[in-house]
């Protein structure tokens, strides 16, 4: 997961992007099989402890989710955001506001 | 391997515990974790956060996916919601979506009216959240999108038609 969050005049822009396949489970491949359905469900961010944001996504979400939201913050800030897909992995990651 | 159904945020924690060692991402997390394990809880206060809705991601007809997840089949028709896309999608598989608004909202959400799946997101906004969203997204054929934002439990809504050159999965 990669996320870079800036601070320009007090408000924070936030860019995240998850590598992950999210199939819908509609999709076929080469061979006519059906791909399984693996995609990201929820995420949740928190900012400096508190919670920010709570996602619940599904399928129709681009392959590699990139991800963008702002909120009102300041440069050090700490985000801290954890996803988790239809096959129970989780992916988590931080970073400070630059 | 864990295929046990989940319900509710506390069997969601636990099952997050015991399968905490089972994949090399997770390895990884688990150092994170048990440092910031005071951090974790706090993410997910208990009566805060729900466990994903399935209910919600039904493959149903636009009506009924505004039915199941706002509890209305008529989200109020507002111009204050702001929905950028492209008139036409040039890769249906990833089309960029905007949702802003002014409205004091504490919900945020994205359907595409004729996706198998209509509802894309939903994002609960907490302290200094703006409602300001984006992401990019999949479209099975040329539809509308709606965005729709919660305010004081009450529902608005903004649409714009995409149109859908090939179709994607």
């Amino acid at each position: 997961m990669r996320i870079l969050a800036k601070e320009d005049n007090g408000i924070v822009s936030v860019k995240v992007i998850i590598s992950h396949p999210n199939e819908s489970g509609s999709r076929k491949d080469e061979s006519g099989n059906l791909v399984p359905a693996h995609f990201i469900k929820e995420g949740f961010v928190s900012l400096n402890g508190q919670p920010l944001l709570e996602l619940q996504l599904g399928a129709s979400v681009s392959k590699d989710p990139f991800l963008q939201f702002k909120f009102a913050g300041k440069k050090g800030d700490r985000l801290s955001l954890r996803f988790t897909d239809s096959m129970d992995n989780e992916f988590s990651a931080e970073a400070a506001v630059i | 391997m864990n295929r046990t159904a989940l319900s509710g945020s506390a069997g969601v924690q636990m099952h997050v515990v015991t399968t905490i060692l089972l994949n090399n991402m997770k390895r990884r997390a688990f150092i994170e974790k048990s440092l910031l394990s005071a951090a974790l809880l706090f993410i997910r206060p208990a009566g805060l956060v729900a466990a994903w809705n399935g209910k919600s991601f039904q493959q149903v007809s636009i009506e009924q996916a505004f039915l199941n997840v706002l509890g209305t089949k008529t989200p109020e028709k507002t111009n204050r919601i702001t929905l950028t896309a492209p008139a036409v999608a040039s890769d249906s598989s990833a089309v960029p979506v905007e949702i802003n608004t002014d409205i004091k909202a504490d919900m945020l959400y994205l359907f595409v009216e004729k996706n198998l799946t209509p509802l894309v997101f939903s994002c609960s906004l907490h302290g200094g959240s703006i409602p300001w969203f984006a992401l990019n997204i999949k479209m099975k054929e040329s539809s509308l999108l709606y965005g729709v934002v919660r305010e004081g439990g009450k529902y608005y809504a903004a649409s714009v038609h995409v149109d859908v050159l090939a179709q994607a999965c």
